[in-house]
């Protein structure tokens, strides 16, 4: 696991504490009840404040998964 | 803290056994990651409470604050924005920037601020309340550039600024230091845009972190340190005594050693708060004596008590100073211009708060004084402190550290014992939070607490007031609990150690006989690490080791009484 992904379960382990680290692996917002719109406020606020980056507007409809989060985040880290 | 953090303070598992306490947040913003830092740091402030913190509805602040009952929640917290006095101050609202609106923007944060004191008057006739006027920076509502001060932008701080004067002495309510939080938090790294337009939650992280841990500090204060102990050469003024001479010390501008002075100066301070000051210096006993004698001094050299000059290790100093004073460790601060000594003090008091006194560096030498005013600070100076210093010198006195019978029977002592719950001050509240030694469990006990305490119709509280001779002790002890038929219930009983071996417990346990006529006494005792005073006493009364919950009944009380007392007989009659 690399040191994005482990930053990124940490986020999401303190938005929905319920989940488990393979849970996690595998979270989007149809299959976490609790993802909701304010846990999305929350999650994304931890995860600026996290890695130091703005998640630009335009790109949060796409990120609705864990894994397409870490996409995003390890794209930006290599950009 | 960072929001991770905080959310998974808040997200720990809490104990359900601890007693609850009710928060009521109100602010127009959508609370969010603020309400998270506020919970977050009441836990790590307190955790013997679970806090529940409750909001209102997004952007109505007056709403919530009208609907705010103090029969629904313990305590409260009020913040505003400058949104919440008129809605074209946030960047929400569309409303007019217009030269032609600024008239009527003032006109309804005037409205709104006749509306917010009799609100604030009648909800902290209830619960105990912490304010915060607004912290983001004013809109540029007004026509001038942002670098020059306009009628408008201070006619609104005007406003605000007599508002929050007019708030701060309404009792039961404290306000937030806006200059305690410029120090923190820069105001311009305060305002978020994005997340205000997004989703209504106006404050970047690190402010709301901030915010909620002020306001924390306000609701939740650490206990005031009760004495201080200081150096003297190149500490209390500039030069080693025992080289210069008594003309050679310093501590003024002309012999560039006015830093000394300014030092004196919050001493003296101090002193006139009730902190008690004390003094280990190694030196001459005589030399020290006659430089303290200096009528030039800021702080009076009578002003110090005890004063412990010899040649001997600081500690043994201290030692004698904190036996003298009566208090542990924990609650006095020694200063010293020399890190060795702090050293020193540090291996044998591990508990003392050391400071080094920072004689070359003048901006350390600010930092100093606001965290002493942080270290003793308390909101009200009581009549007790007025005279703290000066009943422990007579306490020092032989004759009252071995009282003998003729000596108490001969001190004219007088008790006041004051039963009535409507005017309790914070005296009594400060007792319990503060006294270590004759203390009957050591719990403590916010305001919150404190004022849903009072509010129940079967407490009762007991301030013991005293005076002898000797001069006034002020309301040293307190006893509060319940009364159940024929049963009273001791949930707090402290007493100040400046009162110790003067007959008062026994006193106020013949009152609390008399008052309830009980058949029978519960005792919540808890054996802590500092309150073997009360533990002894207690096994006194008892004939054999205090447990918790421990059951006194009346005979005993009375039996012990009249051993201990020559009037107790008179209670059996009462």
């Amino acid at each position: 696991m690399d040191d994005v992904q482990v930053r990124l379960m940490s986020c999401f382990g303190a938005v929905f504490p319920a989940l488990t680290q393979k849970e996690i692996l595998r979270a989007d917002h149809h299959s976490v009840g609790r993802w909701d719109s304010v846990a999305s406020v929350t999650l994304f606020a931890i995860i600026e404040e996290e890695f130091g980056v703005e998640v630009d507007l335009q790109d949060l409809p796409s990120l609705v998964s864990f894994a397409t989060i870490l996409g995003y985040l390890t794209s930006k880290s290599t950009a | 803290m960072k929001l991770i953090d905080a959310l998974r303070i808040v997200g720990e598992e809490e104990d359900r056994e601890l007693p609850v306490v009710r928060w009521d947040l109100v602010c127009g913003f959508t609370p969010m990651h603020f309400q998270t830092f506020l919970g977050a740091h009441f836990r790590r402030a307190c955790a013997s409470q679970r806090t529940e913190i409750k909001c209102g509805l997004f952007g109505d602040f007056w709403g919530n604050l009208e609907k705010l009952n103090g029969g629904n929640v313990d305590s409260a917290i009020v913040v505003m924005e400058w949104s919440d006095l008129d809605a074209r101050l946030g960047l929400r609202g569309l409303g007019s920037w217009a030269p032609a609106a600024l008239p009527d923007i003032l006109s309804n944060v005037e409205a709104r601020a006749r509306q917010f004191l009799p609100a604030i008057e009648r909800i902290s006739r209830e619960i105990p309340m912490a304010i915060c006027f607004p912290t983001l920076p004013l809109p540029p509502v007004s026509f001038a550039p942002s670098w020059q001060s306009s009628p408008f932008a201070l006619e609104i701080r005007s406003l605000i600024a007599s508002l929050s004067l007019d708030t701060a002495r309404i009792k039961n309510v404290k306000v937030l230091d806006p200059q305690r939080l410029d120090f923190l938090s820069p105001c311009n790294e305060r305002f978020d845009t994005k997340a205000e337009l997004l989703s209504g939650f106006p404050y970047k992280l690190a402010h709301a972190s901030r915010l909620a841990e002020l306001l924390t500090l306000l609701t939740y204060p650490p206990a005031p340190k009760k004495g201080l102990i200081t150096d003297l050469d190149d500490t209390l003024w500039y030069g080693i005594l025992g080289e210069v001479g008594l003309e050679g010390v310093s501590w003024d501008l002309e012999h560039q050693s006015h830093m000394h002075g300014a030092y004196q100066r919050m001493l003296h301070a101090l002193s006139e708060t009730g902190v008690l000051i004390g003094i280990a210096s190694k030196n001459d006993p005589q030399l020290v004596k006659q430089a303290l004698a200096r009528e030039d001094l800021i702080f009076p050299g009578d002003a110090a008590f005890p004063v412990e000059a010899s040649w001997g290790p600081k500690s043994q100093a201290v030692e004698r100073i904190l036996q003298t004073w009566n208090i542990a460790a924990d609650a006095v601060v020694f200063i010293d211009d020399s890190p060795m000594e702090l050293a020193e003090v540090r291996a044998r008091h591990p508990e003392i708060e050391t400071i080094l006194f920072p004689k070359n560096d003048y901006q350390a030498l600010n930092d100093l004084f606001y965290r002493l005013r942080d270290l003793f600070g308390k909101s009200s100076i009581s009549q007790e402190d007025s005279f703290r210093s000066e009943s422990i010198r007579r306490a020092s006195s032989e004759a009252l550290v071995q009282p003998s019978e003729t000596f108490l029977e001969q001190a004219e002592a007088e008790f006041i014992f004051d039963f009535s719950k409507e005017q309790a001050d914070d005296r009594a509240f400060e007792l319990i939070n503060k006294t270590n030694q004759f203390n009957l469990n050591g719990r403590r006990l916010t305001d919150a607490l404190w004022q849903s305490f009072l509010k129940r119709a079967n407490t009762f509280l007991l301030s013991v007031t005293y005076r002898d001779k000797y001069g006034p002790l002020g309301k040293i002890a307190v006893i509060a609990g319940r009364v159940q038929r024929r049963a009273v219930l001791i949930e707090h009983w402290v007493m100040s150690c400046r009162a110790f071996s003067r007959r008062i417990e026994h006193r106020s346990l013949e009152a609390l006989l008399r008052k309830f006529n009980a058949e029978e006494m519960v005792l919540d005792f808890e054996l802590t690490s500092r309150n073997a005073p009360l533990r002894d006493f207690l096994t006194e009364l008892l004939a054999g080791e205090p447990t918790p919950q421990c059951e006194i009944s009346r005979g005993r009380v009375l039996d012990f009484l009249s051993k201990t007392l020559p009037r107790a007989a008179e209670v059996a009659h009462g």
